[in-house]
């Protein structure tokens, strides 16, 4: 026994200076933003003061900010609402080559995508979707094989029993579907929302391509932007704008941390 | 058979047909897309100028520009490196060893190791790349803490070793994901199994590699797959950090990719590069899979 509480003890002390390493990083960020005086350098701030994020908020931040969370709800919302419609018949009917689907799906993850990009940015060009809609309609297009595969996974893992004892009582598809197989796959929708807007939040080559106006840039686009605007770059400003533009999805992450954790036991066996 | 048993199902089969209507509709504009690159692959067409209105079938020279040229066959060995030791060795192995010492651990303090380690992974790419050029930089963390107090010159990590440098990032953000899967995994090995093993005096290296692993092989099979692919075509945090710099020394297949493409305008010769991207990534996928159907 006593062996054992010593290696435990080691193990929580080598665990607590992973922790201290990982989150190290994170010193220059926070140092910078809360410094009115910054320089860029990694140094104790003489001032502590809120102005660099008061700047932050000025610009064409807050609209940058809706222009984010346009593109990733909308691309997170669209992926889902498309992945969970086609994601119950693939799961519950055995249509001839659905198999050869699937590998399609599997063969489309593995797409470089600057790889169709060209095409993507011709066709938007030629149907005008040069703008939110398209980065929405884009993203999702390159989501939705993930979105799909997972979600058919956490479909399979609901009893069909249940749908069967429920038609007996009389229920309807759709509420077969409504009660039953959503309430249940709750876990895992809301993992693949999160992933969708997570991956929608970050992405910046699309709607940099996209967004020809200044109005339209997301704040992936805008921090890039900001990153050397007239000449010399403003610290304070670079690292207040990157924890405002990095807050969202760590918040999501966090309403939605319970789910996150039984969700992923779906992601496994079956990629 | 399952359809016939099912009669909410075979009843409302034009249902469920016009709900994946849409899903098909954007799948086939993604294969239709693809096959466009494929298609470009073969042409010399340029982003600009007279090449990019009057181009021409050129048959497979892009492909043995390839091989020709210089460029391509570096990339991919940069390519190579940074997969392994960023996501096979780094993020996986680490990510299965943190799984693995957590569940032991008490609640307060996974919590905090998993929220430091999830926080790499939530921070958008472009933010860090800047956390880790600034990390590294002449005056950054590493110098101030670590070279400065051992009395040594400061070391400009981000240009002396730029390879390594953006692997550990790479290691940094994207461990939690392996974690979370393996975590999940080895909540899937009944206690029983490990119990029983535990019994017959097995030491805790055993019951790892000999009982738990085999077990989760198929997670593992899956982690690998996703991870290999993503790190293959993973662009952002290296194109911010480094631009693929200095020199050639960071140029990864996704970035030559882009560099080609989008800085020369050859995006003729860069969908040859996005279709070899795909060949090498669908052969190591292959194996990968094979991993994970073969019967224990």
């Amino acid at each position: 026994m006593e062996a054992n509480a010593t290696h435990s003890r080691l193990t929580a002390i080598a665990l607590s200076f992973m922790a201290v390493i990982w989150i190290s990083p994170f010193s220059w960020l926070v140092l910078n933003a809360f410094n009115p005086l910054s320089t860029g350098q990694l140094e104790i701030p003489r001032a502590v003061g809120l102005d660099n994020f008061g700047l932050a908020v000025s610009g064409n931040a807050g609209r940058q900010f809706l222009n984010s969370m346009l593109i990733a709800a909308g691309t997170a919302t669209l992926s889902v609402i498309v992945g969970i419609s086609a994601a119950y018949p693939l799961s519950r009917l055995k249509i001839p080559g659905r198999n050869a689907f699937l590998w399609t799906l599997v063969l489309l993850r593995m797409l470089p995508s600057a790889g169709v990009l060209v095409p993507l940015y011709f066709a938007a060009q030629r149907t005008g979707l040069l703008n939110q809609l398209g980065v929405i309609i884009a993203l999702t297009i390159l989501n939705l094989p993930f979105t799909l595969l997972l979600l058919k996974n956490f479909f399979d893992t609901v009893p069909i029993e249940l749908e069967e004892a429920a038609y007996v009582e009389g229920a309807s598809l759709l509420q077969i579907i409504t009660r039953i197989v959503l309430p249940l796959s709750r876990a895992g929708i809301a993992v693949v929302w999160f992933f969708s807007f997570t991956g929608a939040w970050n992405e910046f080559l699309l709607p940099l391509i996209f967004a020809r106006v200044q109005d339209a840039f997301p704040m992936s686009v805008g921090l890039y932007a900001a990153f050397g605007q007239q000449g010399a770059i403003n610290y304070g400003f670079l690292t207040a704008f990157s924890i405002i533009y990095a807050a969202p999805a760590v918040g999501v992450y966090f309403l939605l941390r319970r789910n996150m954790n039984t969700g992923f036991a779906g992601v496994g066996v079956k990629g | 058979m399952k359809n016939q048993a099912n009669p909410w199902l075979t009843n409302n089969l034009w249902v469920l047909g016009l709900g994946m209507l849409p899903a098909i509709a954007l799948i086939g504009v993604l294969l239709y897309f693809t096959a466009w690159a494929f298609a470009f692959s073969f042409t010399d067409l340029a982003l600009v100028g007279r090449k990019s209105v009057e181009w021409e079938w050129v048959g497979f020279e892009n492909f043995e520009r390839l091989f020709t040229r210089r460029g391509f066959l570096e990339s991919l060995w940069t390519t190579v490196i940074f997969v392994f030791f960023s996501a096979i060795v780094g993020q996986s192995v680490l990510g299965f060893l943190l799984a693995a010492a957590l569940r032991g651990s008490r609640s307060t303090l996974r919590s905090v190791v998993e929220v430091c380690i999830m926080l790499g992974w939530l921070l958008p790419d472009i933010v860090a790349a800047f956390l880790w050029s600034a990390t590294t930089a002449q005056t950054g963390l590493i110098n101030q803490l670590i070279i400065r107090p051992l009395g040594l010159p400061p070391v400009n990590f981000i240009n002396d070793y730029a390879l390594p440098v953006v692997t550990i990032a790479n290691i940094w953000k994207g461990t939690a994901w392996s974690y979370l899967l393996f975590s999940a995994a080895l909540d899937s090995v009944s206690r029983e199994v490990v119990e029983a093993a535990k019994v017959d005096g097995a030491t805790p290296l055993q019951r790892i590699w000999l009982v738990q692993l085999p077990i989760i092989r198929p997670h593992i099979a899956t982690n690998m797959l996703f991870i290999t692919i993503w790190t293959f075509t993973y662009f952002p945090l290296i194109f911010a950090m480094t631009g693929g710099g200095p020199g050639r020394q960071t140029e990864t297949l996704a970035i030559f990719l882009y560099n080609q493409s989008f800085s020369r305008g050859n995006l003729g010769f860069g969908s040859a590069i996005s279709v070899a991207m795909l060949v090498i990534v669908g052969c190591l996928s292959l194996i990968y899979l094979r991993m994970l159907r073969e019967p224990k």
